[in-house]
């Protein structure tokens, strides 16, 4: 069983989401251990001894996180299938403390895939967290 | 898209591990960081009986100079890359998503040996040499010709593990060059090429052009096959500018 799987079927936490099931549309993306990595692309049993860190432990105390907020302020989202992983995905990313701009963003969000073509709004929210670190 | 039943087991050490591998012989699959086996599994194109996961075997960790155990990470060699030769820095970002990075090894990739992924081509360009290890042979080093024998096929014995790989240290004034064609940055290549110049010895690698890398001398031996992504001629096609380009690169008259 995928760590995708287990995360869905076992724990209920359903925010973590499948799509390709195959390690191209990065929608199941998760953190372990503070890393994004695709979770259709993990066995469970490989994530034992690991911090897991899905889309429901970005908020924090039922309060949306700066990314999620920024996400709902620029409508970084339509039909909201890829939005877990962009949100997993951009947090790893905010998380490494490494310059993002407008040249490298749109290269490191290539493993992510959004069919509503909504990447411009996602590039400004998660540009926009950045520059308030 | 799921896989079928296996047995794991998360061996503690090398010697554990090998005895697993003796153990369950063709039953048994080594699962380095899955970035590419788990796919196989879910679409139940490989369906091992068992699995032996490495990702705590510690003896497989380590990066000594130029000496790479087979379970360093993509991320992790991109991260520091020192020491290690110039081109491998360069063809890095191109192995997958970073998120694959984070989990995909230098020896998964070898061992699963895609003829469209970066780690053959440099393996072959650069004359790695690969440790292999088994519980009841001696060790063996091959090189990358040796090691690879067609697409996903390996010179591997069943109760064999890829140990480590080792690059020649990179002389000073060495010149190099990387270049390869993808949909997205990231996904696999439609066609790529390296190429490294030392001592005036020229070495040109396409790859992700037909069934295994391919040295060659000249873009007219380039055998290039065709599949859904893309016909032979355009591999053909592309992997001949990506010639001229990296040896451009390389400060070379192509």
């Amino acid at each position: 069983m995928t760590l995708a799987d287990f995360l869905r079927d076992r724990l209920r936490l359903t925010g973590t989401h499948l799509g390709c099931e195959h390690g191209v549309c990065g929608a199941c993306t998760v953190l372990l251990d503070g890393e994004a990595v695709r979770s259709c692309l993990i066995f469970a049993v490989q994530a034992a001894g690991h911090q897991v860190r899905t889309v429901e432990g970005l908020a924090k105390g039922g309060e949306p996180s700066p990314l999620q907020r920024a996400f709902l302020k620029h409508r970084a989202l339509q039909c909201g299938f890829c939005t877990p992983g962009f949100l997993t995905t951009a947090q790893a990313l905010l998380d490494r403390g490494l310059p993002l701009d407008r040249a490298n963003l749109p290269e490191l969000l290539a493993g992510n895939i959004c069919r509503c073509t909504g990447y411009q709004p996602i590039v400004e929210a998660i540009l926009e967290v950045a520059s308030t670190r | 898209m799921k896989a079928a039943p296996f047995a794991y087991h998360r061996p503690r050490s090398l010697a554990e591990a090998l005895d697993l591998m003796a153990e369950h012989g063709e039953e048994g699959k080594a699962l380095a960081g899955g970035q590419s086996l788990v796919p196989l599994m879910v679409l139940r194109l490989a369906q091992p009986a068992v699995l032996v996961d490495l990702a705590d075997v510690p003896e497989l960790q380590h990066r000594d100079g130029t000496r790479i155990g087979a379970m360093v990470t993509n991320a992790a060699l991109e991260r520091d890359g020192s020491g290690l030769p110039p081109v491998v820095a360069a063809a890095l970002p191109h192995i997958g998503h970073f998120q694959i990075r984070n989990r995909g090894t230098i020896g998964g990739s070898l061992a699963h040996l895609d003829p469209a992924a970066e780690w053959p081509a440099l393996a072959l360009l650069l004359e790695a040499r690969l440790t292999l290890r088994s519980r009841d042979r001696s060790e063996r080093t091959l090189g990358a010709e040796e090691f690879m024998l067609g697409p996903l096929t390996t010179a591997l014995a069943a109760d064999e593990l890829l140990t480590a790989v080792t690059f020649p240290e990179w002389p000073s004034g060495g010149r190099w060059g990387f270049a390869e064609v993808a949909r997205r940055p990231g996904d696999f290549a439609l066609a790529g090429a390296a190429c490294t110049v030392v001592g005036g010895r020229r070495r040109v690698v396409v790859f992700a052009t037909g069934a295994l890398p391919q040295r060659v001398e000249d873009p007219s031996e380039i055998e290039a096959t065709g599949d859904l992504h893309a016909p032979a001629a355009y591999r053909a096609a592309v992997a001949t500018r990506l010639v001229e380009r990296v040896l451009i690169q390389a400060g070379e008259q192509p």
